[in-house]
């Protein structure tokens, strides 16, 4: 990269590996609208719905009839629905909350991607990408499919692909094409071998537009920015580039109509070209210039400043981060697996990234201690300040000391009911409502079990001994899939016990001021228990904290339930 | 010069005129003192709590008793419903916290482990998939409702800790502890953000997020209830006149018809004042002890308080119509 990098302190990106996820292998993951969910699809066929506060599994969804490995997973606008593409050449329409399948159909081809269409909360249109084809539009509930022209030849409309090049084996030879919905799913972009964007009228399954990229190097990724003002292509000679949309947000095909009225070039493609100067202009493009990456999966953060991809080559998993003015802001390095999918937190400045062995690594931002919230009147100096004292700090009483006046107006009404807006989410017509969490059912224990599990868990000193010995699977299947594989759970639940205890999650940093005061706690003597408390505790608490320290060993052979 | 062409500014909408609550019905039904009442967020059901290791769900509309829930091994201090109602976790001295069924057959469906003093206080978050606890053992525990694993430790105070609340969006913690501190927390990764309080005296017995989550009603064993912006770090409102040096009373918003804040008090009596004018409007007596908890209907104008041993009652106060 030519331009200099910027200091990282001042970006709102992630920095280091937080946390990992681990079930199974998966191989690709989508958040829903607010980042509340984490969608991964896994080489055994089964989508596994992970609960981004808790970090865990929310559901799984799994279809008998289908083992293939999951290529890629959607989530409809308001996280009701999801789609998901298989290796058999399937796509299931899921609905979340009852864990139910919708549809299922068959295309002749594996889709590699598949992407509800944005405008509707309950979709059954899709965008189906498959895998050395044209992009079709597919009707998951009836099965119909509409294909999409993808290449236009010099001299003509927009051919549909009937006229396939036939080699003499009978084979077609079409190379892939990417495509993707804009913001409200009213047109399609789809970026082809030859290196340009066309843009289609899906409805009228007609060219609008055609924008080109670069001579001949056929795109790889065409995405959009969460709020739909840019769009990035990813083309195979290694550079990432980055496009304004000049379109407005709804109706933009109407405007594309008009725009077509106004053009009166002879020739239909000069015609599309003229209008794909008035959809798209080019704003930035990235690449590395030392290293000639070929770049996988780029993507926008979700506030569209940043813009991240992973590199393609095996053996590393690097994320290259850029602001949209083109400047590389970090790479952020991971364990050496390559790297499968890459998505950025709708809200959050965090990123997950997906590797080969099948670990969903989550990339956070490095916390260090704010030490103004450690006391009430603590403020955070950039530099060193230089002090000056009043004229009366050191008298015995000084004047502005003796009246303490609050300087906030007691009378002011406070307002304790509403609330405001948030802004992230300014377009959500509310008329629906969105799917953020899936409800927490806990799943009842099993005793026989918990004599398993303790063993194994009392090792663990601070204590994950609320253990439940119970798969971390949906509930709501519990009881018949627990007792038919019980024992092997268990199994797995001591040892995901441990590893959860051990698993890789980065700690804090804490202070060393910090750490002082908290051995000072640890060494406190018994608690003077004050009569306050509900429960007047002045005879038990006297015996209470000696034990302290021999409770975990106590639990081992204590038995609540 | 009175009526001058002028149009003329409305006078805004005055607050609606207070009520008094009157008692309706005391129900007894637990041998020990009764420690926390609870509404469920439906306002179908209401929940007690006692020292008596039971807890008793109760029909907060014919207000009979519906199911006593058995299995703690010591009194139990404080109960939370969850969202949609359908369960209630309760904090113990025997140092777990339970998740209860709160619909036939009533089962105790997980216990948590992990503290290392007794549980003092609990609340789930406004999803109900997590639950933060915090114990005489000074720290707060963050449990994954669904699978009861424990998500995070806080060690959060230097002294047992006396509340917990999640605010609206579950973002974050509120805790208040003996040590005098009212700390605000980080839920996913359990940074302190902000100490709101932090003078050693006198102890900090209460603290729960306003409904909209900007403004943090706190407790102190001064016979004192504050009202916090914690954004800014000053205190709006002061409310006086009830006694609280020694218990741990909880305290609560009443939006129903019109806004209140409603408190317990050690001389016996339930304290309503008005939240923008911060006089007591009234006190409600009936108990024969310290009312150690009032809790609000969500929708109707009714409370219900519960008091210590020499007592031992739950009562609800409807307002006059």
């Amino acid at each position: 990269m030519n331009a200099p990098i910027i200091d990282p302190l001042q970006g709102d990106f992630p920095e280091v590996i937080e946390e990992y996820l681990e079930h199974g292998i998966m191989k690709c993951i989508a958040f829903n609208r607010r980042g509340t969910l984490l969608a991964a699809g896994c080489a055994d066929g089964t989508c596994i719905i992970w609960d981004f506060e808790t970090r865990g599994i929310a559901k799984e969804l799994q279809d008998k009839d289908c083992n293939a490995a999951i290529t890629s997973v959607c989530w409809s606008k308001y996280g009701h629905r999801i789609l998901v593409s298989a290796s058999d050449k399937s796509l299931i329409l899921w609905d979340v909350l009852s864990g139910e399948k919708i549809a299922r159909t068959t295309l002749e081809q594996t889709v590699l991607q598949a992407r509800l269409h944005p405008g509707s909360s309950t979709p059954s249109l899709c965008l189906a990408c498959p895998f050395s084809s044209a992009p079709m539009i597919v009707d998951i509930i009836s099965g119909t499919t509409t294909v999409l022209p993808v290449l236009i030849s010099e001299a003509g409309n927009g051919i549909a692909p009937n006229a396939r090049s036939k080699t003499p084996d009978g084979s077609t030879t079409y190379s892939p094409s990417t495509a993707c919905f804009n913001k409200f799913g009213d047109l399609v972009y789809t970026g082809n071998s030859k290196g340009e964007i066309l843009i289609i009228d899906h409805g009228k399954v007609q060219v609008r537009a055609l924008v080109p990229v670069s001579s001949g190097s056929i795109i790889r990724n065409i995405v959009f920015s969460r709020n739909g003002q840019y769009l990035l292509t990813n083309t195979n000679d290694r550079m990432i580039r980055i496009y304004e949309n000049l379109l407005p947000m709804k109706d933009a095909h109407k405007v594309l109509d008009e725009l077509h009225e106004t053009l009166d070039e002879a020739d239909e493609v000069e015609k599309l070209k003229a209008a794909g100067t008035k959809c798209l202009s080019l704003v930035q493009e990235f690449q590395d210039s030392i290293n000639r990456i070929q770049w996988k999966a780029p993507c926008f953060s979700g506030d569209g400043e940043w813009v991240i991809s992973g590199s393609a080559s095996r053996g590393e998993h690097k994320i290259y981060i850029w602001d949209r003015a083109g400047h590389l802001v970090k790479i952020l390095e991971g364990p050496k697996e390559a790297l499968m999918d890459l998505a950025w937190h709708p809200v959050h400045p965090l990123i997950v990234s997906v590797s080969l062995t099948g670990l969903v690594y989550i990339w956070a931002k490095d916390y260090t201690e704010n030490w103004s919230a450690f006391a009430p009147d603590f403020k955070e100096l950039e530099e060193n300040e230089e002090y000056v004292e009043r004229e009366d700090e050191f008298d015995l009483m000084p004047e502005t000391e003796k009246v303490k006046e609050s300087d906030v107006n007691e009378d002011d009404p406070v307002d304790i009911l509403n609330v405001e807006k948030d802004s992230a989410f300014s377009d959500s017509d509310m008329s629906q409502e969105e799917l953020c969490f899936l409800p927490a059912i806990p799943c009842p224990e099993v005793p026989e079990q918990q004599e398993k599990c303790v063993g194994s868990s009392s090792k663990l000193p601070d204590g994950n001994q609320s253990e439940s010995p119970l798969s971390v699977e949906a509930g709501q299947n519990g009881h018949a899939a627990n007792n038919a594989s019980s024992p092997l759970e268990a199994m797995e639940n001591s040892v995901a016990g441990e590893t959860e205890g051990t698993r890789l999650k980065r700690r804090r940093r804490p202070s060393e001021k910090g750490l002082e005061l908290q051995a000072e706690k640890t060494k406190k003597p018994s608690k003077t228990m004050k009569p306050s408390g509900r429960l007047s505790k002045t005879s038990k608490s006297a015996a209470e904290p000696e034990s302290s320290n021999g409770v975990n060993g106590d639990y081992a052979s204590d038995d609540y339930s | 010069m009175a009526n001058s062409g002028a149009p003329v500014q409305p006078p805004p909408p005055s607050p609606p005129k207070f009520k008094p609550y009157r008692h309706l019905k005391t129900l007894t039904g637990h041998s020990r003192a009764v420690s926390c009442v609870k509404f469920s967020n439906d306002g179908t059901l209401l929940a007690s709590a006692s020292l008596d290791k039971t807890l008793i769900i109760w029909s907060s509309s014919s207000l009979s008793q519906l199911h006593r829930l058995v299995g703690h091994s010591d009194g139990v201090s404080d109960l939370a419903w969850s969202s949609d109602s359908q369960y209630i976790c309760s904090a113990s001295d025997d140092r777990t916290l339970r998740i209860w069924s709160a619909r036939p057959p009533f089962d105790c469906l997980k216990t948590l482990k992990g503290h290392a003093h007794a549980v003092f206080c609990v609340n789930f978050n406004p999803q109900s998939e997590l639950i933060a606890s915090g114990s005489f053992d000074e720290t707060i525990r963050v449990w994954e409702t669904k699978t009861g694993r424990c998500l995070n430790v806080i060690k959060a105070h230097s002294m047992p800790l006396t509340s917990v609340h999640f605010n609206r969006d579950g973002s974050l913690i509120v805790s208040g502890s003996h040590d005098g501190s009212c700390k605000i927390w980080d839920t996913q990764n359990g940074t302190l953000l902000k100490t709101l309080i932090d003078d050693k005296v006198p102890a900090v017995s209460f603290a729960k997020f306003s409904p909209n989550g900007k403004f943090i009603l706190v407790a102190t064993l001064n016979n004192t209830l504050k009202l916090w912006n914690y954004s800014t770090g000053k205190f709006l409102k002061i409310y006086l006149g009830h006694q609280n040096s020694s218990y741990c009373i909880m305290s609560t918003f009443s939006v129903t018809n019109g806004k209140y804040i409603v408190s317990g008090s050690e001389d016996h009596c339930v304290c309503i004042w008005d939240l923008q004018g911060k006089n007591m409007l009234q006190k409600l007596e009936g108990h024969k002890d310290t009312v150690i908890c009032v809790t609000c209907h969500p929708t109707e104008n009714k409370i219900a308080s519960a008091s210590l041993d020499n007592d031992r009652t739950v009562r609800v106060w409807v307002q006059e119509r």
